[in-house]
Order: C-alpha cells, then sequence, then structure tokens
C-alpha cells in the first residue's frame, strides 16, 4: 500500500493512500482537511481513478475537475494529482 | 427595518442531534420556506467533530473517547476535526439561500462576512480578533475559532467553534497528534497556537456574557434582527431521522 502526505502552502493538509495490483490501483482514498463542494464529489473522484494504471492518474484528475462543477478550497486539482502520485510512488508492495 | 432572522437559542443536545438540526434547518429552508437561521449551542456529552474527509482512524483516539464519554461524529461540512467540550466551547450555525443578497456567492468571501460575526461578537467582549482566511479567527495571532461551510439544498450551512475554554492536554486525550506523545514541550507549543476567550480576557468570562456578545455580532455585520424561535415540527422530526444516519457506523467509519 502506499501512502503520502501533502500540506498544502497556504492551504489544507491531504493524505493519499492508494494500492496497486497486477498493474492497476485496486483502492484510492484521500483525505483531509480541505474542502470539497458537493463532498460527494471525493467518492466519485476516488471511483473515477479505481481500476486505472498508475500512469494514467494525472490525466484522470485533470479530466475529473475539468468535467464538473466541483469547488475547491484550500486545495487544488494539481494539489490532488501531486499527492496521488507521491502516495503511487511510495508503495512498497 | 432590519431583516428579521430566526434565532435557536442555546440547545444543548448531543453530537448526532446537534448535527441532525443543521442539516434539517438546511433541508427545511427552501422546502419549507423557513426564515434564515443563526443557531447557539453546547454539546452534552463533549464530542469531537471531524471533517467529511477526513479519516477517522487518524484524527481520533476512539479509545480514549470511550474511556472519557466523548462521543465521536463525522460532520457533512469539510475542515478539520475540533474538540467540543461542553465546559469550553460554544458552537453557532448560520442557514440562509445561497442566493440571499446578504451573503457573497464566492465561498472565501463569504466565509470572510460569516466569521465576520463572530469577529465582532469577540471584539464586543474587548478582545482583540481578526478573520483569518480561510476559515480561521485568530486573537492575539492564536486561533480561537474554526469555521466550516457546505452548500447543498440551496443554502449556505456555516457552524463553527468559538473557544471559551481551552484544556490542551483534554484535546490532545481525544484527538490524535501525529505519533508524538503528549509532552510539556507540544503542549506548550499549542498554548502558542490555540487560545481562548477566558485566556485572552484574562477573566473567567461567563456563557451568558460570551452568548450575548455573539447574537449582537451576528445582529450588527448582517444588518438583522435575531428573533428566538423553534424548531417547526417538520424540521424536528427531519432532524430525528438525520441522527440515525450521524450515529450510524457506517456514516462515522465512512472515511
Amino acid at each position: 500500500m502506499g501512502r503520502a502526505e501533502l500540506k498544502v502552502p497556504g492551504g489544507k493538509m491531504m493524505v493519499a493512500e492508494t494500492e496497486v495490483e497486477a498493474g492497476l490501483i485496486v483502492r484510492v482514498k484521500i483525505t483531509g482537511d480541505f474542502f470539497m463542494h458537493p463532498e460527494e464529489a471525493i467518492e466519485d473522484l476516488e471511483d473515477a481513478l479505481t481500476g486505472l494504471p498508475p500512469a494514467e492518474v494525472e490525466a484522470a484528475v485533470e479530466d475529473f475537475f475539468r468535467g464538473r462543477a466541483v469547488d475547491l478550497i484550500g486545495a487544488s486539482p494539481g494539489d490532488f494529482a501531486r499527492v496521488l502520485v507521491m502516495s503511487l510512488g511510495s508503495s512498497s508492495s | 427595518m432590519r431583516e428579521a432572522w430566526r434565532l435557536i437559542d442555546m440547545r444543548v443536545e448531543d453530537a448526532y442531534t446537534q448535527m441532525a438540526i443543521d442539516e434539517s434547518i438546511a433541508y427545511a429552508r427552501r422546502k419549507e420556506g423557513t426564515p434564515n437561521t443563526v443557531r447557539l449551542y453546547r454539546w452534552n456529552p463533549s464530542a469531537v467533530s471531524i471533517g467529511y474527509f477526513q479519516s477517522l482512524r487518524d484524527e481520533v483516539d476512539l479509545e480514549a473517547c470511550r474511556r472519557l464519554g466523548v462521543d465521536v461524529i463525522r460532520r457533512i461540512t469539510g475542515g478539520g476535526a475540533v474538540f467540543h467540550d461542553f465546559d469550553g466551547e460554544i458552537t453557532y450555525s448560520l442557514v440562509a439561500p445561497d442566493d440571499d443578497p446578504s451573503i457573497p456567492r464566492d465561498i472565501l468571501s463569504s466565509y470572510r462576512l460569516i466569521c465576520g460575526c463572530v469577529v465582532n461578537g469577540l471584539r464586543g467582549l474587548g478582545l482583540e480578533a481578526e478573520f483569518k482566511p480561510i476559515n480561521d479567527i485568530v486573537s492575539g495571532g492564536r486561533k480561537i475559532s474554526g469555521n466550516a461551510q457546505t452548500r447543498r439544498f440551496g443554502v449556505v450551512l456555516q457552524h463553527g467553534t468559538v473557544l471559551v475554554d481551552f484544556d490542551v492536554r483534554r484535546m490532545f486525550t481525544v484527538l490524535k497528534v501525529s505519533e508524538t506523545k503528549i509532552s510539556d514541550k507540544m503542549i506548550k507549543a499549542v498554548e502558542e497556537r490555540v487560545t481562548s476567550i477566558r485566556r485572552q480576557l484574562g477573566r473567567n468570562i461567563s456563557f451568558e456574557e460570551v452568548r450575548r456578545a455573539l447574537i449582537e455580532g451576528f445582529e450588527e455585520t448582517l444588518d438583522i434582527g435575531l428573533e428566538p424561535g423553534e424548531l417547526t415540527a417538520y424540521e424536528e422530526e427531519l432532524a430525528e431521522k438525520l441522527r440515525e444516519r450521524y450515529r450510524s457506523h457506517e456514516w462515522i467509519f465512512r472515511r
């Protein structure tokens, strides 16, 4: 399992946990004290990333936020991509 | 003539009822055409609330909470973990339509405005206080209030904690603080960053005085008159139902 923490400069704390099996993301969880409106979009984002190869995560995060009206406070789409990539890179498996 | 808003004044309830009431007021605002509402309240038993996106296991020492009889709840709002100490804290909530002329559409600006109500209330008590983006209020450079907002059901719901007293050791018994032990050094470091009304004023101010100051802060800042009222039957019934979701293992352990 991979895990990474990111303190967004001037913003909030983010933690990503990821699990990769056979070259695909099988589990992803992003937690922290940021704000996202609507809140339930976080589960949609995690669902959208599940099943992807790690190399496609950055583009998928970008697509996700471009494709819908989500307000982020204390973290940017780029911060989500960053902490996810860090987590995937930290994987010990 | 100042616009009249409803005041639900200082109800003391447990965590699940408090969060259910905030949500039921938010939902009923458009559905039932209820008035814009400000609530002041206290949590009994004391409780830890965590933000919608937070990991329960990362933030809360569940065993310590059980031992001390402290409730644990997940909010529908984002933001950080808060210890709502019955003897040390007043919570407020505000509900208004998201297109209300008095509330900025822009989220950060609306934090500034609504937090400004608390800032002015604190100033009324003689404290130096200011809004610190994104969602904090500081006094003497130290955090004295944390605030969180959601926008759903066509309304703005903002709630926040105002520290009247502050027991850092108790707080860190229930909240997880990295991997570090609760050392005297760490407690000192936190006391440098967090404060309370009693500490800033150097006297044992009553909850009643703080309550009155907060009411004035809301009235002056928003140019409204707060009229004491009750929840509608619809809101009470809805809150009863929502309370079960807030208490459920599935919701609390959601993330």
